[in-house]
Formats: C-alpha cells, sequence, structure tokens
C-alpha cells in the first residue's frame, strides 16, 4: 500500500504549523479569544452558557478551517511556495488535506480547552465527547472544503482579496447561523441551521449532549445532509485538485 | 531521446487562452545536456517563464513535445518530478521559516528518509554557505540569503534537473556571484541547470550553452563563441565625445548622451577608430562585443539609439 499520500498530507501539516506554533504561540490563544467572544455576551447579558460552549466548540474549529484553507492557499500562490510544490512528487489532493490539517493542530487546544470546560460545567456528558468530536471533525471537512472551492473559484484574486472573503465567509458561517444561540430562535425558518455545517453540527452536539430534543428521524436527516455536505465538498475538491494548468 | 539529453523540447507551442489569445512559445525547438549549464535568455514576456512552467509540468503546452530526463512531461509528470526541481520567479519565502526548515521539510517531501534529509540539508546549507543562519527564521535574512536559502532547498532534494526562473533577480553584485558559484559548482558535480535571466553577464559568466528567446521564438542557441560569432561586427569601440567627426554609418552605433557604442567587423576596424577617435580629441576604448550588444541587435526591433 502506497502511504507516501498521506505522509506527504502530514508532512505539510506540520510544515503549516508547527514553525508558526513554535515561533507564534500566542496564535493558539488568538483562535480560542476569538471563539469565545460571544461566552462574554452570554455572561453578562443572561443566556445558556451551554449553548455558548458548543458554539466556542464549532467556531474554534470551523473558522480556522475555512479561513486557513482560503489564505494558505492563496498565499503559497502569492509567494510562489506552490509552484515549488507542483514540481515535486507530491499529490495535489495530500497539499490539500495537509492545508487542512495545519489549522487543525492549531486550533486543537482551543478545542481540547472548550471540551474540557463544557464536560467540567456539566455541558456535554462525558459520554458524548466521541460523537462530539467526530461531528466537529466533519465541520473541519466541510469547512476546510469550502474554503478549497473558493480559493480555487477565485483563483485570480490577489490574496489580500481572498483573506477578506475568507473571514467575511467565517464570520458568516460561525455567527450568523445558530451556533452560538438556539435554534428554535429561528421559529419556522428553523430548518435553516441544518443547511450550514456549523449550525448542522452545533445542534447536533447539543442533542447528543441533552440540551436540544430531536425526534430520531430528524437527527438521521441532520446526519444524512452533513456527511452529504462533506462528501459533495471533498468530491469537488478532489474534482478541481489539479496541479497542471491548460 | 539520446541518453545525453537531460532535456529536450520538440516544436513547443503555447498560447494563452483569453479575449485576446497570447502566443508565447511559438514552436520552441531545445535540448540540453546532462551535466550542462543552459541559459534562456530574453526580455520580459518573451516566453522563459512559460517554457520552465511546461518542463515542470505546471502548464500544459498547446503543441509539441517536452522531455526531462527522457519523460515526457504530459504523459510522464510524476517521473519528471522525480528528476526536478523548480525555484519559480521572484519567489518568496514563509517570514517565519528558517532555511534549515525549508531544506529539512521539502526533501521530506521528496520521499527522504529523516536521517537522509538532515544529512541533504546539512549538505546544502553548507554549500550556499548558510550553515551559521541555518536557524535563523528568514524574516531577519537578507534577499541574497533568503534567495541562498531557496536554492539550498533545491540542492537539498538531490535531483537531478533544476529550472531556476532569474533565481539572482533582485540581488545586489556579491550576492549574485555567491548564487553564481553555487550554480556552477552544482555543474562541475554533475547537475543540469536550466536557468533563465535577463542578466547578459549571468548568462556570460555562467552558461555551458545559451539561447537567446524573442516573442516566443528561438532566435539564435549555440555556445557563447557561436552566438557572438552570428555579429557580422566582432568589435566594439565606446566614444566619448562628438561622434559627428568620426562620420559613422548610422547603423552601426549606439548613442548614450555624448557616449557611443560603435560596432566595427575586426580589431583592425577598432584599433583604426580608436586611433581616429583620440587624433580628433575623444575618448575611445576598444573591446570585443559583448552579449548584450548582440542580444539588443538581435531583440532591439530597432528600438536602439
Amino acid at each position: 500500500m502506497n502511504l507516501k499520500p498521506l505522509k506527504d498530507a502530514l508532512i505539510i501539516a506540520e510544515l503549516k504549523s508547527i514553525p508558526d506554533l513554535k515561533r507564534n504561540p500566542s496564535m493558539v490563544l488568538l483562535v480560542g479569544v476569538i471563539s469565545s467572544f460571544p461566552l462574554f455576551y452570554v455572561l453578562v447579558f443572561g443566556g445558556n452558557i451551554s449553548y455558548g460552549l458548543v458554539g466556542a466548540m464549532v467556531a474554534t474549529i470551523s473558522f480556522i478551517g475555512l479561513v486557513a484553507a482560503i489564505q494558505d492557499i492563496s498565499f503559497d500562490r502569492y509567494v510562489k511556495i506552490r509552484e515549488m510544490i507542483v514540481a515535486m512528487p507530491v499529490n495535489p489532493v495530500s497539499y490539500s488535506v495537509g492545508l487542512a490539517l495545519g489549522p487543525l493542530l492549531i486550533s486543537a487546544p482551543g478545542l481540547v480547552f472548550f471540551i474540557g470546560l463544557s464536560v467540567a460545567l456539566g455541558a456535554l456528558p462525558i459520554l458524548s465527547i466521541g460523537w462530539a468530536v467526530a461531528m466537529l471533525i466533519l465541520c473541519w471537512a466541510a469547512c476546510s472544503s469550502i474554503g478549497f472551492i473558493v480559493s480555487t473559484y477565485f483563483r485570480n484574486a490577489s490574496v489580500y482579496t481572498l483573506g477578506n472573503i475568507g473571514n467575511i465567509l467565517g464570520l458568516g458561517l460561525v455567527f450568523i447561523p445558530p451556533v452560538y444561540y438556539p435554534e428554535e430562535v429561528l421559529g419556522r425558518m428553523r430548518w435553516l441551521s441544518m443547511v450550514f455545517p456549523t449550525s448542522n453540527v452545533a445542534g447536533l452536539i447539543r442533542y447528543y449532549a441533552g440540551t436540544l430534543p430531536l425526534t430520531m428521524e430528524m437527527v438521521l436527516i441532520r446526519w444524512l445532509i452533513l456527511v452529504a455536505t462533506v462528501a459533495v465538498s471533498i468530491i469537488i475538491v478532489s474534482f478541481k485538485a489539479k496541479w497542471r494548468e491548460t | 531521446m539520446m541518453n545525453m539529453e537531460a532535456v529536450k523540447a520538440e516544436g513547443l507551442s503555447k498560447t494563452y487562452r483569453g479575449k485576446e489569445p497570447v502566443e508565447a512559445l511559438k514552436g520552441v525547438s531545445l535540448s540540453i545536456n546532462k551535466g550542462e549549464l543552459f541559459t534562456l535568455l530574453g526580455l520580459n514576456g518573451a516566453g522563459k517563464t512559460t517554457f520552465l512552467k511546461i518542463l515542470s509540468t505546471q502548464l500544459a503546452p498547446t503543441r509539441g513535445a517536452a522531455y526531462v530526463m527522457g519523460y515526457d512531461v504530459m504523459a510522464q509528470a510524476s517521473e519528471v518530478k522525480n528528476h526536478i526541481a523548480v525555484v519559480p520567479q521572484d519567489v518568496q519565502t514563509y517570514s517565519n521559516f528558517t532555511p534549515w526548515e525549508y531544506c529539512y521539510y521539502f526533501s521530506l517531501l521528496r520521499g527522504m528518509s529523516k536521517q537522509e534529509t538532515k544529512d541533504a540539508a546539512e549538505k546544502a546549507l553548507r554549500a550556499v554557505e548558510l550553515w551559521e543562519l541555518r536557524n535563523r527564521i528568514c524574516l531577519s535574512l537578507s534577499g541574497g540569503e533568503k534567495k541562498r536559502a531557496i536554492i539550498a532547498m533545491v540542492l537539498a532534494s538531490g535531483v537531478d534537473v533544476l529550472l531556476l526562473d532569474e533565481p539572482t533577480s533582485g540581488l545586489d553584485a556579491l550576492a549574485r556571484r555567491k548564487v553564481w558559484a553555487v550554480l556552477r559548482e552544482l555543474v562541475e558535480k554533475g547537475a543540469t541547470i536550466l536557468l533563465t535571466t535577463h542578466i547578459m553577464e549571468e548568462a556570460e559568466m555562467l552558461s555551458d550553452r545559451l539561447a537567446i528567446i524573442d516573442k516566443g521564438t528561438v532566435v539564435a542557441k549555440g555556445t557563447l563563441d557561436e552566438i557572438k560569432g552570428l555579429a557580422k561586427e566582432k568589435f566594439r569601440v565606446v566614444v566619448e565625445g562628438n561622434h559627428h567627426d568620426l562620420n559613422l554609418e548610422a547603423n552601426s552605433h549606439t548613442k548614450f548622451g555624448n557616449k557611443q557604442i560603435v560596432y566595427v567587423a575586426d580589431e583592425d576596424a577598432a584599433l583604426k577608430l580608436v586611433g581616429t577617435a583620440l587624433k580628433k580629441g575623444l575618448k575611445a576604448e576598444a573591446a570585443r562585443i559583448t552579449l548584450e550588444d548582440l542580444f539588443v541587435r538581435l531583440v532591439g526591433r530597432g528600438e536602439e539609439a
């Protein structure tokens, strides 16, 4: 079995995260702080802290997943490192997966902190940690893939434009749908929460944490939508991930 | 394809599609021998980078074929990639990477073991005189040091063919010469290098053979002497002062203010012109024509003075 593509993805993940973490460890703090800002409002103005913590978990992984996917690809194009990698025996899918895994390593400490805090405050039962982690990984995969699709379709946009698009999209996916707040607020539009991978995952984590009552059919539908979102995004990325230009 | 050839292009053409299609390469045929430093010389937009991008499997040609170490760049891209390393034009560094990390990570991606990678990285960094600075982040390195870090990275990869797109652009004279020394040493050790540049001195100092490309077409190729042999006028005389007194033919000189370069057929004509100029109280100096003289005459399109 050829393990080189997997090994390459891990090397790219390491080179995209470890030097940054070594020289700029405050970025871990930054990722955590951005995600925990809404918690401040929940605490000050009243609200369910367990909702806020689930939101922080989802935001930690999805915001950086999406933004980093867009910014890393556009930056690599800008500094022409991508051209050097294209000429190496590296599969484009390994490159994409590596780029997505790098930010995951950077967001991991924040994620562990929020999961730990949720467990400590009784917002997430220990038995539900596995479900939460599985869904967060799917959310990361979906958001990273969306990032890659955006950077592929805006191939000719400048690194600055793509950076702005990434931030707007990331903030939009995290703060507009019901990630930090209960989806019940949406009333008849509640189905919208299933459309976005971020709010869909937040809803499912709340279900497994026992704070959001859902029928079995609804859980199944949410899972199907989540898996389908990830699958379709990955298929598009794999299809578009080609080194050679025509 | 013969064994001696590291790179071969046959009738390579590339047209960039768009509202106004651009024909960047028009049937370029070239071959580069193993262990040779070959320079592709041309103006900006002449087609040099397009040629390199096709060879490095980044870009598909519109017509024609290209081979690297006997492998077709279109049909056997994976094999080609095992033999090449590229330094793109205007490449920049990750600012918080060290030269060591460049060599280490990018050699690992070549499939080397960690120990092989460490050995190759040390060797490459010593070769480009960056060993002492190996743990400094690129943000704190000079432009020349950053460029050498990138070159060390491709050296560490241990490949046979290096494709370098204007690797010394933006470097000062000292930094450029350090890079030249490294490149020549690599060639002496058996590497094949295809270099693009528009720095004439670089082409003259480094090349075993070179080609001049203009508007996507190769207009001259061969050794430096062969290329210079294409010129009718083999000597140049730089005259400082009022050249009207010299009664020069209109096409044989290039003027910059009160200085002019006069091209003459041979050494005797050059010495005669120097003598005449000196008698008229002008300053004059004779020499063989340079590559730049020939280049300007081949691709100048009548823009020279």
